[in-house]
């Protein structure tokens, strides 16, 4: 009885130091603010989308954004660009540096009300650049 | 002697920092929960380009014509879920090279609208789309 008592008497408390805990905390919130990308999609327009049943959630990694405005006016990664052409051009770009298929998605979004001469030179060209369409939609409740 | 206890009473300048760790850990789970990843939802269409978008297609492909909003598809109308049921009856998915293939083409005027959710059904059923060029 008298040795548990003395070994309980024995036994030492261990600090665990926690005064730089406050600076580790503070050191990853600047990391993960200054690693963290805000969204990359300068084209945060204001367009009114297509509806389908058929539109999911995309998983693969974008190589490019083409946008078209209510307006028609074009936009290739958030820049004002004048033509379809240059969006041929843009994508060929990007895509010069690619070697797998799943690269290749570049995403669409066009203005729903645009008819067949605005929207429909834009995406001969991202085929004719050799890029996977990813056409930006709404889903279709009815 | 009074003097001596107001000084006693004098505090030290000291921040106190022992919460500071809590109050870091805190914001880094609100950044965590709070924070939203934009994921668009999309429908992904192939569309085969140039010379290779020509050897695809051929006099048996089947078209699909889009005439304002007219769905026509083998040259008869359609609706959004007759076309459905055309692709899925000629089996898409189990098809293999140009025989995947359809022919999509629409008149000036044509809305994005309508465009869309053609290509998404045809897309949806494994078809790969090949635009028609304009020859006027």
């Amino acid at each position: 009885m008298n040795k548990r008592a003395q070994r309980k008497k024995k036994r030492r408390v261990i600090p665990v130091p926690i005064a730089s805990m406050g600076d580790i905390a503070f050191l990853l919130i600047i990391f993960f603010l200054v690693c963290s990308e805000v969204a990359k999609d300068k084209t945060n327009l204001e367009v009114t989308l297509p509806e389908s049943e058929y539109v999911k959630k995309n998983k693969a990694t974008v190589a490019a954004r083409v946008a078209i405005d209510q307006d028609g006016v074009i936009y290739f990664d958030g820049a004002r660009v004048p033509s379809a052409k240059d969006v041929e051009w843009g994508v060929r770009a990007v895509l010069a540096s690619t070697v797998s298929e799943d690269q290749r998605h570049v995403q669409f979004k066009c203005d729903a009300n645009l008819t067949k001469q605005t929207f429909e030179p834009v995406m001969k060209a991202i085929a004719e650049a050799g890029g996977l369409l990813d056409a930006v939609g709404e889903i279709n409740q009815d | 002697m009074k003097r001596n206890r107001g000084e006693k009473k004098h505090r030290s300048g000291e921040i106190p920092t022992g919460s500071f760790s809590d109050i870091a850990f805190l914001l880094i789970i609100y950044f965590l929960v709070a924070t939203t990843l934009v994921k668009v939802k999309t429908i992904t269409a192939d569309l085969p380009s140039g010379e290779k978008s020509s050897q695809s297609q051929s006099s048996d492909t089947p078209t699909v014509s889009l005439k304002g909003d007219l769905i026509m598809f083998k040259d008869k109308k359609v609706d959004l879920a007759g076309l459905n049921d055309r692709l899925l009856a000629l089996d898409l998915f189990e098809q293999e090279g140009s025989k995947k293939v359809i022919l999509l083409e629409s008149t000036k005027g044509t809305p994005y609208n309508n465009y869309f959710q053609v290509l998404a059904t045809i897309s949806a059923n494994g078809g790969v789309v090949a635009l028609v060029e304009d020859d006027k």
